[in-house]
């Protein structure tokens, strides 16, 4: 049988494929685990004032969060702005993708140039952007202001909306082009299939497409989910210096408060926190499905 | 079932015309074949009568119903694919079962519905599998029997064979059409495939460039084509440009004086001759036309004997001689004589 069987990558017997692989792992050994393995060494630390980081083995820095309101409520705001922006990529992005896919115009190759434009502005210029536009005294209060619509400026700047619409705009790219590539993959006459056996577009939907571009839909939604709970620049730019959300404020331990320990135990619940949920939401959706 | 009625029908993307005023009657329980060459807008009228495509003009009925306007969820028309299009995610049965879901069919009533289009398709057993697990012909047949599960009341099939090897292709063949004449079923087929579209049909419809240039069964489309076209599609044709030199007289470009009863009136016109039925050597001696060719090219092709020969400078033509034990292939060069009866050949106007 062996003998006989194909190889399943180019030069698997000769221990080339092997080789394929070291590069990548060495980088995310060095670049990634490594230091995850040295953050999680020193979230056990104690954080005595003035003497930085003490050596020791304790779980105060996880009691410390779990116990205090103000930390749990940051964990509970950053999965609800994460939870809410991969919903809102889907519904919007979906559609999007679909059309995308199924569209066979000389432009589709631009469009999809388009799609991901946003990508090729930077947060900070886009936030720079936002202010100007839609700040207290940007150009929209300012036009609403002038023909006497509003009294007082709309506040959209430094608002939890504010942040979820800047995470969407910066996510929905990743979102559309995952779906699209699965959705390419179905073939139209699948769905006119479908049609002909009498499933309206909701049926067909429903019975076929959905179930179909699933595997998309779940690399998308994991993708946006993941960017959206480890937002750094979005929520600091746009959400201002009271909204605090989990990536800047392992930051705000690290930079500011010199408190190495504690801000490794919130790593730790971020990063514990994506993972548990992403895997979660795929065993759930995996058991409807299958 | 039903009788179904395409009047007038007529698709066009801007200036381009891919349907051009299709006018086509199909009986109840009739199955009609479309053939034509690739682009000729065969696919694009059954995707109409579909309604994958909504037409530019033109009425559909199905029965006393018309149509037209109606969503392909609404028109109760099976549809086979050419790549079978079966759900991946579905088993067999599922997918079989899925027509009937859509149609709030009774559970108990389904799978009784579900076993009997699998037995229909021999495929009793499958119900369990997945597509991926099956052969291609067995997809093909899978397709099939959910296309009659749902007991459409005109069954679509787009080019369902091409997908097949040869051998299949040959059984399914028959298998469709055993099946479609058992369950009475009205069918228009879709095919390039000019011995599949003979061997099924009970009537083609050939067409060319979006419209139908012909109607009829197979002896009619062989025998009398309506045009140049025709003739040289359905079949093979030797043809000879020139003009009808009065009734019943044929001069080639070359300068062959032709006995013909076909040609009448006027004007420039081809002959269109079916290479079965020239003569040649003795038996060519005898017929009111006859002339000496030069062997230009000979094929060996088992049963028959191709001949490819040269009349005059203008004049070159196609002739088939069958195999006859002790016939030898002419060689090129040689000379022999050819000829062929007065009404073998059929005359029409030279297209510009």
């Amino acid at each position: 049988m062996s003998t006989a069987a194909p190889e399943a990558v180019a030069g698997a017997r000769t221990g080339l494929a092997g080789a394929l692989v070291v590069p990548a792992t060495i980088f995310v050994a060095i670049g990634l685990l490594g230091p995850i393995a040295i953050l999680f060494r020193y979230s056990l630390n104690q954080f005595i004032p003035g003497q930085f980081m003490v050596d020791g083995l304790t779980i105060e820095n996880y009691v410390k969060f779990f116990t205090d309101s103000y930390y749990l409520n940051v964990l509970l705001r950053t999965v609800r702005v994460a939870v809410i922006c991969t919903v809102a990529c889907l519904i919007m992005g979906f559609p999007l993708a679909y059309v995308l896919a199924r569209m066979q115009s000389r432009f589709k190759n631009l469009l999809i140039m388009l799609v991901v434009l946003p990508l090729f502005v930077g947060n900070a210029v886009r936030a720079a952007g936002w202010m100007t536009a839609f700040g207290s005294k940007g150009a929209l209060n300012a036009s609403l202001m002038g023909l006497g619509l509003i009294d007082h400026p709309i506040e959209i700047m430094f608002t939890e909306n504010a942040v979820l619409i800047g995470i969407v705009a910066v996510n929905l790219p990743f979102m559309v082009l995952t779906l699209q590539s699965v959705i390419e993959g179905i073939p139209r006459n699948v769905e006119e299939a479908a049609f002909s056996l009498g499933a309206g577009p909701a049926a067909m939907f429903r019975r076929v497409l959905w179930p179909l571009a699933l595997p998309g839909i779940l690399a998308g939604t994991i993708l946006t989910f993941i960017l959206a709970m480890n937002a750094y620049a979005t929520p600091v730019l746009l959400g201002g210096p009271k909204f605090q959300m989990m990536g800047p404020l392992v930051y705000g331990q690290f930079a500011q408060q010199n408190n190495w320990p504690f801000g490794g135990a919130i790593s730790f619940i971020l990063m514990t926190a994506t993972i548990v949920l992403t895997v979660a939401a795929h065993l759930i959706v995996q058991r409807r499905y299958r | 079932m039903a009788r179904l009625s395409i009047e007038h029908l007529r698709k066009s993307y801007g200036d381009l015309t891919v349907v051009d005023d299709v006018t086509i009657d199909i009986a109840d329980g009739e199955f009609l074949v479309l053939l034509g060459p690739s682009g000729c807008g065969k696919t694009t009228t059954l995707r109409m009568v579909a309604g994958f495509v909504p037409p530019s003009s033109g009425k559909l009925s199905i029965g006393e119903r018309n149509v037209t306007a109606l969503p392909p969820w609404k028109r109760n028309c099976g549809l086979v694919f050419q790549s079978y299009a079966l759900f991946p995610h579905m088993t067999v049965a599922e997918n079989v079962a899925f027509g009937l879901e859509m149609r709030k069919v009774a559970q108990a009533e389904r799978s009784m519905r579900v076993a009997e289009a699998l037995r229909l398709v021999q495929l009793t057993g499958f119900d369990g599998r997945y597509p991926r697990q099956l052969s291609g012909g067995q997809q093909q047949r899978v397709a099939l029997a959910r296309a009659l599960a749902m007991e459409p009341d005109v069954l679509l099939l787009d080019e369902p064979l091409s997908n097949l090897d040869a051998k299949l292709r040959q059984e399914v063949r028959v298998e469709i059409r055993d099946l479609q004449r058992k369950l009475g079923l009205t069918t228009i087929m879709v095919t390039h495939d000019q011995e599949e579209a003979l061997t099924m049909a009970d009537r083609l419809v050939v067409m060319e460039k979006g419209q139908v240039r012909q109607i009829g069964t197979q002896r009619e489309l062989y025998e009398k084509p309506a045009d140049r076209f025709v003739a040289g599609f359905i079949g093979r044709s030797a043809f000879l440009d020139g003009e009808i030199a009065g009734n019943g007289r044929f001069r080639t470009k070359g300068g062959l004086d032709i006995a013909c009863a076909a040609a009448t009136g006027m004007g420039s016109a081809t002959l269109a001759l079916r290479p079965e039925r020239i003569a040649v050597g003795g038996e060519a001696q005898g017929c009111p036309n006859h002339y000496e060719a030069k062997v230009e090219h000979a094929s060996y092709l088992g049963a028959l004997l191709d001949i490819h020969v040269s009349l005059s400078e203008h004049d070159r033509m196609l002739l088939q001689i069958p195999n006859r034990a002790g016939v030898a292939e002419p060689k090129p060069g040689e000379t022999i004589t050819i000829g062929w009866a007065q009404d073998a050949g059929l005359v029409y106007p030279r297209e510009a």
